[in-house]
């Protein structure tokens, strides 16, 4: 691990993949390429933990996948959300912004 | 629902485990591949960017592996592995793990042999057709008890309760004697009336049951019907058994059927060999039987007619009741009542079941504490230990392991321990009821207590044992584990890598625990008291001198032919018999007595002396008969301390003569002059005594009691009675005499019965026999118990340092040595032994005035059971203090230092 990108916990592991897929199907690889995109390249996912994420995520029923041919005729595996996977996502993300609100307060708090 | 879906897909992905892998190697491949393409397109060379995009992608086997364990069925490995890990740490602490499973299996294992016993009793199918129709009738006198009734009584019953009842069955039992070349055997049979099979629905299981026809004429129906055990012991369970005959009272009985297996006889517990028709009873059992109205022997049970209650049939009997009582026929005692009892309500005997009842819940509430002991034990031990391991779960926590996992973890440990303790509890409560099921108590005259209730080995196989016993097994431990477990992983876990910190010291639990094991060592000490109170009774009671019997002597029980003999015939039959046994060789004396002293059947007679007032409240004196001939004295050893014993010229045309014990002698006639007195007695039936001799005391009805008063009388010149022992003192071992004595017999007349024989030591051991098995019982509940209370100190102490495992680092490293801190640590578990047995000693002297009346020769202050039990207790929990914490203070200081 460098020090330049930081690691994912599990937890918000599996919030940032379903975050990456609320807009569209996407392959697993695609979804690295996302989320670090987003974060301005300061999040890197192992994949030694996105796949076990996705397999897992499925296994819960939060995402499906099916093989799609992508836009240079190559074929992938593209995951979508699950209607339960996007009530999910948005519990966590309820539940996130209350804890980062929270935690921020805490730092910015005045001595 | 979630989770069935969850184990589907589960279960689906097992099967599709090629295809998920497949396409796992596609989804690299792919990924690398794009990673492949973004690096060239940012410039790199071919080669160098497959090598950059596999860098960055890590391990693809890695990447393998982690996803496979999410489509496997990662749970089910999970289980297993928790297992297996969960075995692997029992097999290091081989210690803990033991006590743990030995105090789980002897809570579980007693619970489950009462569970057996009860569930057998409570769900056991009645083998009668509508019980719900069916009562049991007793005798009362003044409402109070239920006693078999008497013939008389129930014909007049059976006549005026035609419209209540659509019929009445009675039955009762006698000892068998059962003629097979050379030996007596005795088994118990049962004459029932000739409806009684019909009447309840008991087909037989082939042949045909015993019919009214089989009951008409007074002997003239020699039939009988075999009980599926006897039919399986004595005849190999022959089925062409119908036909052959079976000898009984010396005549030929056709055997006409064979009961079925379930039916085990009209009296719970005393299951017969044989039915015969009851007009066969007076034959069989040499004495008269059903014309007598006070005789009462017979147990009775009737069908209420159809639409018709209880109540109105006991309405009705109280009418019979009433018109008896007016009519007053010789042997109605006036007032006596009919008592009806529903056939379904009677465990064994109205008069013993409360106590039954009482004795069963009392016992189930013995085991179920014995189980609540046992699950303190084991929770503390697992507390212990789960704090023990604060610092591996610290550690795996940090590692990553959820606490989910690690209390799953911990939970399957504990379910595995009490798995093992189930299935060691299940082998105790086989072993308990094997024990309880083969108890052959050495009853006389053939008696056998059947306490196999249809218990047998394969009951514990039943489902509802085995579902009990893994039930209570597997929760017991899940519940057991589950605070330690919570407790255990709780810990913050910065504080627990860094100081060790073991979660909170609950101080409420500590305090219940410590409440526990007080409790458990003050009952335990009760218990060892009561144990060795008895033990000391028994002892006491095996030195005991009765007073006769000393030397080897055989007993030989007869029963006469009385209904083919005079009483003269009778007196002549039995000299023959002692004649022939006198010239036997290694045979030095040979008496007769009836009752044997120390049986169970006690006689007495009534009688007033010339000149000596009686107690206002008294209508005459009152001492212990027995029957005997001249030579009894000598037989049983006894002596003739003045006077003389009965002679040949006692005769029936002479003057009726006693001889009475020295007891006796000294209480009616202190100064010495008690031979030519009379004692006059006032039963019409019996002649006036003059007493000739004065014989040294013996034990009568208990051993060790203080003599008694006894009148011994000369069968020559009495009625003649169906059954004599016949008490021979030999020169050699007695068993070796006895075939000889029963062939004599078979000599002189084939009807004699031989009832039993037996020695005398046999039958003095008889009568030791009750204290003997309170000694036993007591002993094992003690030892139970005590083992029990010494794995609570165990836990205890052990809990103690392992929460103290860092003070005594510090002491230690300060300079404490072994010594100080095994003290130390062992105080806590000492002072509450200390406390527990104050307790257990003051309440054994409670205990000990309740039982002092069951006690022999043994004062409730007895000074060996009360110091020795508590010593041996003491003994062994200083052990179960002294060892867990002698190894804590064993330990290297700094390594405890370290641990924390």
């Amino acid at each position: 691990m460098t020090k330049d990108r930081s690691d994912v916990l599990q937890g918000t592991l599996d919030m940032l993949v379903l975050r990456a897929l609320q807009l569209e199907p996407m392959h697993g690889w695609g979804i690295t390429e996302r989320i670090e995109q987003w974060s301005e390249h300061v999040l890197q996912l192992g994949q030694g933990t996105l796949y076990p994420a996705l397999y897992r995520l499925e296994r819960q029923d939060f995402i499906r996948s099916e093989w799609r041919v992508t836009d240079n005729n190559r074929r992938a595996r593209y995951y979508s959300l699950t209607a339960r996977g996007r009530r999910h996502l948005n519990e966590s993300l309820a539940q996130w912004k209350r804890m980062s609100r929270a935690i921020n307060l805490v730092l910015d708090a005045v001595n | 629902m979630g989770a069935l879906i969850d184990a589907w897909r589960r279960l689906r992905a097992l099967v599709r485990r090629q295809e998920l892998e497949d396409r796992l190697d596609d989804e690299i491949r792919f990924h690398v591949e794009q990673q492949v393409e973004k690096n060239r397109r940012g410039g790199m060379a071919p080669d160098e960017a497959r090598r950059q995009a596999l860098i960055r992608f890590g391990g693809v086997e890695q990447v393998r592996e982690g996803t496979r364990d999410e489509f496997r069925a990662a749970r089910l490995e999970h289980f297993a592995r928790d297992v297996r890990y969960g075995l692997r740490s029992f097999c290091h602490h081989p210690a803990f793990s033991a006590m743990a499973v030995l105090s789980l299996a002897i809570g579980i294992g007693a619970n489950a042999a009462i569970f057996g016993v009860v569930q057998t009793m409570l769900f056991r199918a009645s083998p009668l057709t509508q019980p719900e129709t069916l009562v049991n009738i007793y005798e009362t006198e003044g409402g109070r008890g239920f006693n078999p009734m008497s013939h008389p009584n129930i014909e007049d019953l059976r006549k005026g309760t035609t419209q209540v009842f659509s019929g009445i069955a009675a039955s009762t039992f006698f000892p068998a004697p059962i003629d097979s070349s050379g030996t007596a055997t005795i088994v118990m049979g049962e004459v029932v009336t000739g409806g009684a099979f019909a009447l309840l629905g008991v087909e037989p299981l082939f042949g045909r049951a015993i019919l009214p026809e089989d009951d008409v004429a007074r002997g003239g129906h020699p039939v009988v019907m075999l009980s599926y055990g006897y039919w399986q012991r004595a005849f190999g369970a022959d089925p062409q058994v119908v036909g052959r005959t079976l000898r009984l009272g010396g005549r030929a009985y056709t055997i006409i059927g064979v009961a079925p297996a379930h039916y085990r006889g009209a009296f719970p517990l005393l299951t017969p060999a044989f039915y015969v028709p009851m007009a066969m009873a007076n034959e069989l059992m040499g004495v008269e039987m059903l014309s007598q109205r006070n005789s009462h022997s017979f147990f009775v049970k009737a069908r209420l007619a159809p639409g018709v209650t209880r109540e109105q049939a006991e309405h009705s009997a109280s009418l019979v009741a009433e018109s008896l009582t007016r009519a007053r026929p010789e042997g109605w005692v006036p007032g006596e009542r009919f008592s009806l009892v529903s056939t379904s309500d009677v465990q064994i005997y109205p008069g013993v079941d409360p106590l039954l009842r009482a004795a069963a819940l009392l016992l189930g509430g013995v085991v179920g504490l014995v189980l609540l002991l046992a699950c303190t034990n084991l929770a503390s031990v697992l507390l212990a230990r789960t704090l023990d391991r604060g610092r591996e779960v610290a550690v795996r926590r940090a590692l990553g392991a959820t606490r989910g996992t690690l209390v799953r973890q911990l939970l399957v440990e504990s379910a595995l321990l009490g798995f093992g303790g189930a299935a060691a509890g299940l082998v105790l409560a086989l072993a308990l009821l094997h024990v309880l099921v083969s108890i052959d108590l050495p009853l006389p005259y053939g008696l056998k207590l059947d306490l196999n209730f249809g218990i047998n080995s394969t009951l514990l196989f039943n489902w509802r044992v085995l579902a009990f016993t893994a039930g209570a097994g597997v929760l017991t431990g899940i519940v057991l584990g589950l605070v330690p477990a919570l407790q255990g992983t709780r810990a913050d876990l910065n504080s627990a890598l860094k100081s060790g910190s073991r979660g909170s010291d609950a101080p409420g639990p500590l305090r219940w625990r410590n409440a526990l094991v007080v409790a458990q060592v003050a009952m335990s000490l009760v218990l060892l008291v009561g144990a060795g109170l008895f033990l000391r009774s028994w002892q006491q009671m095996l030195s005991v001198d009765p007073g006769f019997g000393r030397a080897p002597t055989s007993v030989l029980s007869l029963m006469m032919p009385v209904a083919r003999l005079t009483p003269d015939q009778t007196v002549q039959r039995t000299r023959r018999v002692l004649e022939r046994f006198r010239a036997l060789p290694g045979v030095e004396a040979a008496g007769l007595v009836w009752p044997l002293p120390l049986e169970f059947a006690a006689s007495f007679t009534d009688f007033t002396i010339d000149g000596r007032v009686l107690p206002s409240d008294r209508e005459a004196f009152r001492a212990d008969r027995a029957t005997v001939d001249g030579a009894f004295f000598d037989a049983a050893g006894m002596a003739i301390v003045a006077g003389r014993t009965f002679g040949e010229g006692d005769r029936r045309d002479t003057q009726p003569v006693a001889v009475i014990s020295q007891a006796m002698a000294r209480r009616y006639w202190p100064n010495g002059d008690a031979l030519g007195r009379i004692l006059r007695r006032p039963d019409p039936a019996e002649p006036d005594l003059v007493v000739v001799g004065v014989a040294s005391d013996i034990n009568v009805r208990s051993l060790g009691e203080a003599p008694r008063d006894v009148v011994y009388e000369n069968y020559a010149q009495g009625h003649g009675s169906p059954m004599f022992n016949f008490v021979v003192r030999a020169s050699t071992d007695p068993a070796r005499i006895t075939p000889a004595l029963v062939a004599a017999t078979r000599e002189i007349d084939p009807d004699l019965q031989v009832v039993q024989s037996t020695t005398m030591a046999q039958h003095l051991a008889m009568s030791r026999l009750p204290s003997q098995i309170g000694a036993f019982m007591l002993s094992v509940f003690a030892a139970t118990a005590m083992a029990l209370a010494a794995i609570g100190v165990y836990g205890l102490v052990r809990y103690t340092v392992a929460m103290r495992t860092r003070e005594v680092g510090i002491r230690m490293a300060l300079g404490a040595d072994a010594a100080d801190v095994s003290r130390l640590l062992a105080t806590n578990g000492l002072r509450l032994v200390l406390i527990g047995g104050a307790i257990g000693i003051a309440g054994s002297l409670l205990v000990a005035r309740f039982i002092s009346t069951l006690l022999f020769g043994v004062g409730r202050f007895d000074p060996i059971a009360l110091i020795g039990a508590p010593f041996v207790l003491g003994v062994v929990a200083w052990l179960a203090a002294y060892l867990p914490a002698r190894r804590a203070s064993r330990a290297d200081p700094l390594a405890a230092l370290r641990t924390e």
